[in-house]
């Protein structure tokens, strides 16, 4: 008998999925083993862009394919399966950057209403970011009030979502060479919605039929998620709610309390959480609290949200993704309020065995038999305190079937590109200096960024887990967002005292820092702070002069959103090794698949990989870097001399 | 903030005393929600466009361009 799947490595969540099987609540877990994924779209060989399909042209099973087969795999309108494997590609990095970019249209929205004062529940928090930013984009400062120049600045970054010509303002960012290679090859994106459109027009039944033409296409779209939508919402974000700074707090299910009001905010755009996370500390809402029988309020987060709010007011973690339906399972909920995406539409239903409230918030985002209450961003402390109350007020109808796992993680979060820049360098010369002497040195072997989701199909948490410990044990820092954040969170990775499980080198380097040896640099729309520290790393010299000579990698190993496979190929056309878990979604096609995993090296500098085993993931990221090292002339560990005087004496004798 | 910096007074050789700069960390250690929060320390915003010059010198210093030092800037 086949061995049975674990389901999480995770205490609290076997808890909860034992919980939720014995009161009959469905959850993710239990419908992934009845929903088994269809073969034939995972390899990314049905097309359903026509009404003449939708056309299946899967891989034959077990064997080799023979030429004539080859041949006959084709839709009705003669498509080959490179294009409707590409195309299916393409689909998703669409949908990701438009994601990613639609929220960063709304953060940018909701800046330009804050500095014309508008939106009064909003402020600028961090003027420095700000003034970075005018610098950057040439905007004048002299003596002109911050919202002054936050309106210029908001309007040149809400330009970029628009723009039909040029290019978009941050790529400039990138390392002087990475600009000239997307130049040479014409990926430099113009504007953020007019890729994510033509990436749709271009797999439009009938348009661009050349693989490599599209994911040409694909990696233009990609980059102006990461170095577009991606990076104006977290700097915008910077300047409305603070850059993220070193912050302790606690993670997992155990943060509920069992005699507090307890909500949870679940989703990606932090206007609410931020507003939530004011409103649920005024005094009123206590004394109300207090006045339903509660004995104060307890605000924690979920998915990206959480990190968000996590990173700039320590408000705790009740979970990652797939921990989202098991929070209501634990019957302590008052209310989950969620505004956009990874949002789970099965919350209604456990919900519904609860007393559990889900509010949805976002007019783009509403789920049937859940409760909608509208987030006025004009009226943000109005809209926050109508949310708490519906909690509060919910407070009394709590069931018997309470029972909040005992499991919870200190953490520290907020690794910012800033704060990992004046951490290593101090106030008077904020420098990555330190990080590439110690790479060049060995004692860091080199840099992986581990990102990404939770995916049904794989054991909850595990590969994250396993493959980071293995990372930092061969003396390679990490640097997460996410739920992948989340994961190593809960496993006692996020803390100074990590440095025991690390390797001697990285050991030392972090005891001498005081930092832990995975950092959390914030939610998925921050891998953008990914690129800029790479950038960062490049600019202070010694290691190359683009991202792709850094001995560094990226891996999503629990992949599951469209917005993973965008990240994914912004790294890739950044010049990141990036490799990916879980499945892959062009396994159909074998000319596509090394089109990705060994031809986009060869333009870009990164290409794609994909393992499911978390020490193979970790072997791959290894010899990638020790590659890299070895390119650089560092592959050999050489320790700086300090020279006494007997030593010096010794010299001169000679 | 700067002006605020402890300076000592050092011997060197070959001259007589030096000023130089003594201890930038602050006493105690820093709790709560304030823990990691550096950003406050820079108060004016000639101080921050001071510490944006050196602590991001390769976007916006004009005598610094780290590994990428070249005769036009990006
Ligand atoms: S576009 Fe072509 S391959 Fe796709 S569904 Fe229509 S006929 Fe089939």
């Amino acid at each position: 008998m086949a061995e049975e799947k674990k389901l999480s490595i995770d205490p609290a969540t076997l808890e909860m999925i034992e919980k939720a099987n014995s009161e009959g609540v469905s959850t993710a877990f239990a419908r992934a083993e009845v929903m088994r994924p269809c073969p034939i779209g995972a390899e990314g060989s049905c097309c359903s862009n026509c009404a003449m399909g939708p056309c299946r042209v899967p891989l034959p099973r077990g064997r080799t394919e023979t030429p004539e087969e080859k041949k006959k795999r084709r839709g009705v309108c003669g498509a080959t399966v490179e294009t409707i494997a590409a195309r299916n590609f393409v689909r998703k990095i669409a949908a990701g950057t438009a994601s990613h970019g639609d929220h960063g249209r709304e953060v940018a929205k909701v800046f330009l209403e804050m500095a014309r004062g508008e939106a009064p529940g909003f402020e600028i928090k961090d003027e420095q970011k700000l003034l970075q930013l005018a610098l950057e984009l040439g905007v004048n400062i002299g003596n002109r009030s911050n919202k002054e120049i936050a309106i210029d600045v908001g309007k040149i970054l809400e330009a970029d979502f628009s723009r039909q010509e040029g290019e978009l303002v941050f790529l400039k960012r990138a390392p002087i060479k990475r600009q000239e290679i997307w130049k040479k090859l014409g990926v430099l994106p113009r504007g953020i919605d007019r890729e994510v459109s033509e990436a749709l027009h271009r797999t439009h039944m009938g348009c661009d039929q050349d693989y490599k033409d599209l994911l040409l296409h694909g990696a233009k779209t990609a980059l102006a998620d990461g170095w577009g939508g991606s990076m104006i919402a977290t700097e915008l974000q910077d300047i409305m709610f603070g850059t993220p700074a070193p912050v302790a707090s606690q993670i997992n299910l155990g943060v509920l309390k069992i005699d507090e009001v307890n909500i949870i905010v679940h989703g990606h755009e932090p206007y609410l959480a931020e507003t939530l996370a004011v409103v649920a500390q005024m005094p009123e809402m206590i004394e109300y609290a207090k006045s339903n029988g509660a004995k104060g309020i307890n605000l924690a987060g979920m998915c990206c949200t959480a990190n968000e709010i996590l990173m700039r007011h320590g408000v705790p973690i009740a979970g990652n993704f797939l921990q989202q339906e098991l929070a209501v399972v634990t019957g302590a909920v008052e209310a989950m309020v969620v505004d956009v995406q990874c949002i789970m539409q099965g919350l209604v239903e456990a919900a519904s065995c609860f007393h559990t409230k889900i509010i949805t918030t976002d007019r783009r985002a509403k789920i049937e038999g859940a409760t909608h209450m509208e987030f006025d961003e004009h009226h943000a402390v109005e809209s926050a305190k109508a949310v708490i109350k519906a909690a509060i007020d919910n407070f009394p109808n709590r069931r018997q079937n309470v029972r909040i796992p005992d499991y919870k993680t200190d953490i520290i979060a907020g690794f910012s590109h800033e704060t990992i820049n004046y951490l290593l360098g101090g106030l008077f010369r904020a420098s990555y200096r330190p990080l590439n002497d110690n790479i060049i040195n060995g004692r860091i072997r080199g840099v992986a960024g581990v990102v990404g989701c939770n995916n049904a199909r794989v054991t909850h948490d595990d590969v994250h887990v396993t493959l980071v410990k293995e990372l930092i044990k061969n003396d390679v820092l990490v640097l997460e967002t996410g739920c992948a954040a989340m994961a190593c969170g809960k496993a006692g990775l996020l803390v100074p005292e990590a440095a025991a499980l690390a390797g001697p080198g990285l050991r030392s380097v972090c005891e001498a820092v005081g930092i832990p040896p995975v950092l959390h640099l914030g939610a998925c729309i921050d891998n953008s702070r990914i690129l800029i520290a790479a950038t960062a790393m490049v600019k202070d010299g010694g290691l190359g002069d683009d991202i792709s000579d850094l001995p560094a990698a990226g891996v999503a190993p629990e992949w599951m959103s469209e917005k993973a496979v965008a990240i994914g190929q912004y790294f890739v056309s950044s010049g990141v090794y990036t490799i990916f878990g879980a499945s892959w979604p062009t396994e159909g096609s074998k000319e596509v698949t090394d089109f990705l995993f060994k031809e986009m090296e060869n333009l870009y500098g990164g290409m794609w990989g994909f393992e499911t085993d978390p020490l193979k993931i970790a072997k791959m990221v290894i010899d990638h870097i020790d590659k890299k090292r070895k390119a650089l002339g560092i592959d050999k560990a050489r320790e700086r001399v300090l020279y006494d005087m007997a030593m010096r004496r010794e010299l001169e004798a000679v | 903030m700067v002006n605020k910096n402890k300076v000592e007074m050092k011997s060197a050789p070959g001259r007589d005393k030096v000023e130089v700069l003594g201890e930038t960390f602050e006493p105690g250690k820093p709790e709560g929600e304030e823990m990691g929060k550096w950003r406050q320390k820079l108060e004016s915003r000639q101080e921050k466009l001071k510490y944006l010059e050196t602590g991001e010198r390769y976007y916006y210093s004009k005598d610094w361009y780290g590994s990428e030092k070249r005769k036009n800037p990006a």
